[in-house]
């Protein structure tokens, strides 16, 4: 009895036992999982896992034909942990073989006392790979975006270049820079107890969209070819500086847009801001006679003057408000268009008189000039022209030669635009498309008039006399064979910085035109900043026209319209297998 | 019965476990395809931006004048011919006109 009793003791001590044992586990299970759940579940996500911000990498920048001008890359940036090196002046030489960085330099960084210092951001790729091979203690990368610009110095001041963090600063990278920069986003990962990543919270969960890309109007081949062609006569004139502008008369899109000198995007660091300064829309200066072009298109439009009207030009000199006006070309009777032609600064001051300050101004204004162009770039000048009523006693006779007035040589290349087709003033571009990540399009940009400052009867009229600038006039070297030019050569005398007064050796020279005349594919405008010895934009800025156009016209499938000279006959002796004419052509 | 159900139970929670393993395991799969399309992302990338160097136009200018002796063509060695321009009749002896282009510029002698 005594041992049943004692059994049935035990058993029911054991369930006491094993109840109270299940009543403690129940009783923590609820206190973990019901009372403390919320604050337990909160820490259990924060050790499984993790959330990083990312940002999807900087869209591309694209020419005209899907060339690549920047784009994107991951890299890597190597970092250093000096606690954990034994040997760091042993570590930082066999950096310094593969960075090619002083060695000195590297140990410095690694003899710090923290935890962590970054010894070079943004390497090559081929860098980073020797590192990993050399698989050093204390030595680890990781991946960054670094923008690279494949072509180098070519379209320079157009691209701009972004920042360490992937910021736009300059150009099309700055304007554009909503645009380009990748969508930035937090995203959740799961880890294991390694710390590895299991997967992002959700499987479907997308990495952050990369930026958009860019598509410009400008063609790198053309770009090329202006930016040697200016390399070429800002060296042979040991010129200051120069600009050469193609444009698309008809919608206003930029094909080309070559500044001298340039710089490297790829390495901006320790340059001024004069270096990448994108003078075409940034600086204004006096045009000289190429604004003659407009004030003849002002007396054309307001019939105060026809190609035939008869001026008399004084001579070769002409004093207006006490100041005398000269000539390079002596003459007496000449017509209108011959003054334009010869660039007469004293019938132009005539053609200025008859038409006067307030209508004069108007034109002016009409063609874009005191105004910016709404071009798509950032830093854009508004040139300066002043109000009629702040004009002096000689200012009309010195705008009409394109003195007194500051314009850009955008506003230039924009107005030369508008008289090439028919009058119509068009707002110059150099982005055409934007499409996101995927190539879906976002936004396309179509050609966009501003107004129109004279008929299309006027231009035809204006066409022929710029035409004469070529064939009978002081453009002569812009001729092209087998096209017809129509422009007008300027050469502005400077300001002369210490003395205050126009100078006698400090020269802008230009030539603004279009090609072909009656058809108009180029509107094409050539500056060059102080050139040396020949200073006359006739002999300097009209053979450098000539040449972009040659070889832009032949690039572009631009049909000859007139006869030309064939070269081949004279070299291969084909000549005398066609026929006798061959060499010359009609 | 019971054990029929037991197996059943036991057989759901052996299924629910292999399930979560295999998650997992798929996820570790997933991490190391996309590390490795990454991987190769940046080699396009690296590649694609070689290759825009290496085409850059006056990389392509050096090497056609260094390298091969080209000239860019002199004026008058080049003309565009215009496909819109009707073709003049056969036989009319301007065969060479075409090549030349500037048809309506040139009469035969």
């Amino acid at each position: 009895m005594i041992g049943k009793d004692f059994c049935w003791g035990r058993r029911i001590v054991l369930g006491v036992l094993l109840l109270a044992g299940f009543t403690i586990v129940l009783g923590r299970l609820v206190h973990l999982q019901v009372l403390q759940a919320a604050e337990l579940s909160v820490k259990a996500d924060r050790q499984h896992q993790k959330s990083v911000a990312v940002e999807g990498g900087r869209g591309s920048i694209y020419d005209r034909r899907g060339k690549v001008l920047a784009m994107n890359m991951e890299v890597p940036s190597v970092f250093g942990v000096p606690a954990s090196l034994d040997n760091p002046s042993g570590v930082a030489r066999d950096l310094a073989r593969v960075l090619r960085v002083r060695a000195d330099e590297i140990e410095k960084k690694l003899r710090q006392e923290r935890s962590f210092v970054w010894i070079a951001r943004k390497v090559d790729p081929e860098q980073g790979r020797r590192l990993e091979r050399l698989s050093l203690d204390g030595i680890g990368t990781v991946m960054e975006g670094r923008r690279y610009y494949p072509k180098g110095a070519l379209l320079s001041h157009v691209l701009g270049f972004a920042g360490m963090d992937g910021q736009g600063l300059e150009g099309v990278e700055r304007r554009y820079d909503p645009y380009l920069r990748g969508e930035k986003r937090q995203i959740v990962l799961q880890r294991d107890a390694l710390g590895r990543t299991v997967f992002s919270k959700g499987l479907t969960e997308q990495g952050p969209a990369a930026g958009h890309s860019v598509t410009l109007t400008i063609d790198e081949v053309i770009q090329y070819i202006a930016e040697k062609e200016l390399d070429d006569v800002v060296s042979a004139t040991q010129a200051k500086s120069g600009v050469v502008i193609v444009m698309e008369p008809k919608t206003g899109a930029v094909l080309a847009m070559a500044m001298a000198p340039r710089f490297d995007p790829n390495s901006v660091r320790g340059l001024s801001a004069d270096r990448w300064r994108n003078r075409v829309v940034t600086d204004a200066y006096e045009p000289g006679s190429t604004l003659k072009i407009f004030l003849a298109a002002a007396a054309l439009e307001e019939h105060a003057m026809t190609p035939g009207s008869m001026i008399n030009a004084e001579n070769g000199r002409m004093t207006v408000a006490g100041t005398v006006i000269h000539d390079h070309e002596k003459a007496k009777w000449i017509t209108f268009a011959q003054a334009i032609q010869r660039s007469s600064n004293i019938a132009a001051a005539k053609i200025a008189m008859a038409l006067g300050e307030d209508r004069l101004f108007r034109y002016l204004k009409a063609f874009g000039f005191g105004e910016r162009t709404e071009i798509d770039l950032p830093g854009e000048s508004t040139g300066l022209i002043k109000e009629p009523h702040e004009w002096g006693r000689r200012t009309l006779a010195s705008i009409a030669m394109g003195q007194e007035i500051g314009v850009t040589a955008l506003q230039l290349a924009s107005a030369v635009s508008a008289v090439a087709n028919g009058g119509w003033l068009m707002r110059p571009y150099v982005v055409s498309e934007i499409r996101d990540a995927r190539g879906q399009l976002v936004a396309q940009v179509t050609p966009q008039v501003r107004r129109r400052p004279i008929t299309a009867e006027t231009a035809r009229k204006l066409r022929t006399i710029l035409e004469g600038v070529i064939t009978a006039g002081t453009g002569s070297k812009a001729a092209v064979a087998g096209y017809r030019v129509a422009g007008k050569t300027g050469t502005a005398q400077k300001i002369d910085p210490d003395t205050g007064a126009y100078s006698s050796s400090l020269f802008v020279a230009s030539f603004a035109g279009y090609v072909p005349a009656e058809d108009p594919r180029l509107t094409i405008v050539a500056i060059i900043d102080e050139p040396q010895g020949e200073t006359w934009g006739g002999t300097v800025a009209a053979p450098m026209f000539r040449r972009v156009a040659e070889q832009v016209l032949t690039y572009l499938g631009v049909s000859s319209q007139e006869p030309m000279k064939l070269a081949f006959a004279a070299h291969t002796g084909i000549e005398a297998g066609i026929g006798p004419g061959i060499g010359m052509v009609r | 019965m019971r054990l029929l159900a037991g197996l059943g139970i036991i057989g759901v929670l052996l299924l629910f476990v292999w399930e979560r393993v295999d998650i997992v395991r798929v996820g570790y799969r997933i991490e190391q395809l996309k590390t490795k399309k990454i991987a190769l992302q940046r080699e396009q990338d690296e590649l694609r931006v070689k290759a825009s160097a290496l085409t850059a136009p006056d990389r392509i200018a050096r090497a056609a004048s260094e390298k091969l002796g080209m000239i860019p063509p002199q004026p008058g060695q080049v003309v565009m011919v215009s496909a819109a321009d009707p073709a003049p009749a056969a036989g009319a002896g301007s065969a060479d006109v075409h090549v030349a282009r500037n048809d309506r510029f040139w009469r035969n002698p």
